[in-house]
């Protein structure tokens, strides 16, 4: 997995996508912006950096997972109507390939004028990567009888069940594969959705989708949390990604134990469409609000702190004086010794899908969680959360539980092959 | 100072009335035609005596003074420097709003006794409008978000959250016994359901009057009932068999009427909460009432509205809501201790 934007321009420049970085009017060197450059000339070339920014596909852990949150994103779950496994080995290899594509950019050719042309064209003649990350993963429904994959179904997968204040729709929640799609612009995740349905309809049904965002990046430092439907910072108590020790505790499925073989490097993926009652919210006292989460809204800071990443120092405030003992944070991370080992990888993105018949906005939350055991760690957390003030203004309506095994080792493999292995 | 209280301090609402009024004056001075009306939010109409003095006693000049007072407007928070409540003034409220709860939890025992009567008798449609009564008595008694905790889940508990759903052998109460009743179950197979409800109201017609009600909760019921109609009832998330939703509105609606009635001697003078939160809670009578109306007198089913008709609701009960909402704001009380510091907590570790 590759992720560095500057390296990828330089090496665009070597192999053949160079035509790529000139469309944007880049050279090899082109992505930095420097002071010297007018503002509208800057924004052009940060622009133009973002577009051709590649988090790959291929390596050890598929993209997606510890990448930052893009500014967009699309869930799509499928069911499998696949009529055999080796149907569905097919299907798993043009989904893979496709992705790579999408994910790599580039230019495409039309072949036949009369023929319907090989891609959309909604991005141009030539595809720019745009950070697009797709993050391909199996829900428990696949590992039934259908494929003979029941005893190779992830340890801790099962299907997710409904906790105490979710309202689940079925029509929005489980599915036999979930792809993930990020990007840097709407288009290129609605492009990629639209562009990897196409190989494999006969064999994945769309079951649901999700479109997300995240809120711009607003400061006040460039690694602020961005901010939910309800005005608060979202994510701020995350582990480090950069720590491989860290991730390999919390994230990266268990080796040996009960986890078949194949399920290295990958990870159980949680997602929760959470819809934000945005509208009662909005008529909540803002003192009440900030009792709720335990978070002054405006800068993030815990109550009585000053910034958003300082410690919420539970353990100097144990009869809650100043952080309600069921606020949010406290309840989601009380960072105590044992609770270590239940914090999760936090991505959120926010929904915005119209009305409801009442009138009210249909926003959320799309809460993702990546962790190596879903009990251990998202469910414990959930529990806790159950009697939150919070649940009157919020209900989780979708989503489900997944495992997102390892990434294709290279442009032969595929995700999902070591299933069949 | 905690955060609401500086809000409040941030914003003095006398000088955002003023440019109301400096505003209107200016419209009539122009010949502008029809009467203006003042804004809803406007604190004019509630506060006709506003004086001049406070602007000449201010620090600015008049000409800053007029700009901070715009400037303001643009965010219609509350508006208010009051001086918070002692929590003694919602001892008579709370008294009188648990003397009717008392009622209203009788008043569901005996349709709770009359449904368990045509149940034994078989006759199904005096049933439903047994429980359609016994539904509307315990919505009057306003037990929005949690305020009788579990015996709230066990008497109109959703089975939304239990794992089976609806089949789910821990379904019951009320929503047990409507889901029977509209799926046209035997009757008698919906005797036991009905004790059971019996019971717990029997138990809830005990505990009712008894329920401890802190002052900030008792002033954010105000909204919270309606929250409550507009989140689930009118969507038909509540009562998806008998289609209530609508009468199911109304009954919240009296249960905030009565609410807003005992808080009237607290709001009294403090910003202008009060006047605009029953004129909105009219408007949303009248709203329902007409709905009634066109479908001759009898509350029809949620998804029997037209197009046309729930706009005027969901409208009606929106903004009846976004009034009702600065009730808790009018009527924060004396906070006894302030909100500590990590730094004072830290210090006062070593």
């Amino acid at each position: 997995m590759s992720s560095d934007r500057r390296s990828f321009l330089k090496r665009a420049g070597g192999v053949g996508l160079g035509g790529l970085a000139a469309g944007y009017g880049l050279g090899a060197a082109g992505a930095e912006a420097r002071a010297d450059e007018s503002p509208a000339r800057q924004a052009e070339l940060v622009n133009a950096a973002e577009l051709s920014a590649t988090r790959g596909f291929d390596g050890v852990h598929q993209a997606g997972i510890l990448t930052p949150a893009a500014n967009f994103a699309a869930f799509v779950a499928l069911d499998s109507i696949a009529g055999g496994a080796g149907e569905l080995q097919t299907a798993l290899q043009n989904l893979s390939s496709r992705a790579r594509e999408l994910t790599a950019g580039g230019a495409y050719a039309v072949s036949e004028y009369d023929a319907p042309p090989f891609d959309s064209g909604t991005l141009g003649p030539t595809i720019a990567p745009d950070g697009l990350t797709v993050t391909i993963a199996f829900g428990a429904s696949l590992f039934d009888g259908r494929y003979g994959l029941a005893a190779r179904r992830p340890a801790h997968l099962t299907a997710m069940r409904a906790f105490p204040h979710d309202e689940l729709d079925p029509e929005r929640t489980g599915g036999d594969l979930l792809i993930q799609l990020a990007a840097g612009h709407q288009d290129t995740v609605a492009h990629a959705v639209r562009e990897l349905l196409k190989p494999v309809r006969g064999q994945l049904a769309p079951r649901w989708t999700v479109a997300g965002f995240q809120g711009a990046q607003r400061g006040p430092k460039p690694h602020s949390s961005r901010r939910n439907h309800f005005g608060f910072r979202d994510g701020t108590s995350n582990p480090d990604v950069t720590d491989p020790k860290v991730m390999e505790r919390l994230v990266w499925a268990e080796r040996g134990g009960g986890e078949p073989a194949w399920t290295a490097d990958g990870t159980y993926q949680v997602v929760r469409a959470i819809r934000m009652h945005v509208e009662f919210w909005d008529r909540v006292g803002l003192h009440e609000q900030e009792e709720m989460i335990g978070r002054k809204r405006d800068t993030g800071a815990p109550l009585g702190g000053t910034e958003e990443f300082e410690n919420p120092r539970f353990d100097l405030d144990p009869k809650g004086e100043r952080i309600a003992l069921d606020a949010h944070i406290r309840l989601a991370n009380p960072r105590r010794p044992a609770t270590i080992d239940q914090r999760i990888l936090r991505r959120a993105w926010n929904y915005s899908e119209g009305f409801d018949s009442d009138a009210q906005l249909n926003v959320g939350l799309l809460f993702v969680a990546f962790n190596q055991d879903i009990g251990r760690q998202f469910v414990a957390i959930q529990e806790r959360l159950n009697e939150e003030p919070m649940v009157d203004y919020v209900t989780p309506e979708g989503g489900g539980y997944f495992f997102a095994p390892a990434a294709a080792r290279h442009p032969g493999d595929w995700v999902g092959s070591g299933l069949f292995a | 100072m905690n955060s609401r209280q500086a809000l409040r301090k941030a914003s003095a609402g006398g000088l955002a009335a003023l440019a109301t009024v400096a505003a209107v004056l200016l419209l009539a001075a122009c010949g502008g035609g029809s009467e203006p009306e003042a804004h809803p939010i406007s604190t004019v109409a509630a506060h006709p005596d506003i004086k001049i003095t406070k602007i000449a006693g201010g620090r600015h000049s008049p000409q800053f003074e007029a700009k901070l007072a715009e400037e303001k407007t643009r965010n219609p928070g509350p508006a208010s420097d009051l001086e918070p409540l002692p929590p003694s003034r919602f001892e008579r409220p709370v008294a009188e709003y648990r003397a009717y709860s008392e009622d209203e939890a009788r008043a569901v025992g005996i349709e709770v006794a009359k449904l368990r009567r045509a149940l034994a008798a078989g006759d199904v449609a005096a049933a439903k409008r047994d429980w359609l009564a016994a539904y509307d008595h315990y919505l009057r008694l306003g037990a929005a978000y949690g305020a009788l905790g579990k015996l709230d889940e066990e008497i109109d508990g959703n089975p939304g959250r239990l794992p089976g759903g609806a089949h789910d052998p821990e379904f019951t109460g009320l929503h047990r016994i409507e889901m029977g009743l509209w799926e046209g179950e035997a009757p008698a197979r919906l005797l036991g359901p009905t004790d059971y409800l019996a019971a717990k109201v029997r138990r809830l017609r005990r505990v009712v009057g008894r329920v401890a009600i802190p002052p900030l909760v008792y002033a954010t019921r105000a909204h919270e009932i309606l929250e409550d109609a507009q989140r689930d009832m009118l969507s038909g998330v509540d009562a998806p068999w008998s289609g209530a939703g609508l009468r199911a509105t109304d009954d919240s609606l009296a249960a905030t009427d009565f609410v807003v009635r005992t808080l009237r001697p607290l709001l009294a003078g403090r910003d202008s909460t009060l006047e605009p939160a029953e004129t909105e809670l009219a408007r949303l009578r009248v709203a329902l009432e007409r709905v009634r109306k066109e479908h001759g007198g009898a509350w029809p089913r949620t998804e029997a509205l037209s197009e046309a008709q729930r706009e005027r609701v969901d409208g009606a009960l929106g903004s009846a809501l976004e009034r009702l909402a600065a009730i808790p704001g009018a009527l924060e009380v004396v906070r006894t201790r302030p909100v500590p510091t990590i730094a004072a907590q830290a210090g006062r570790g070593r």
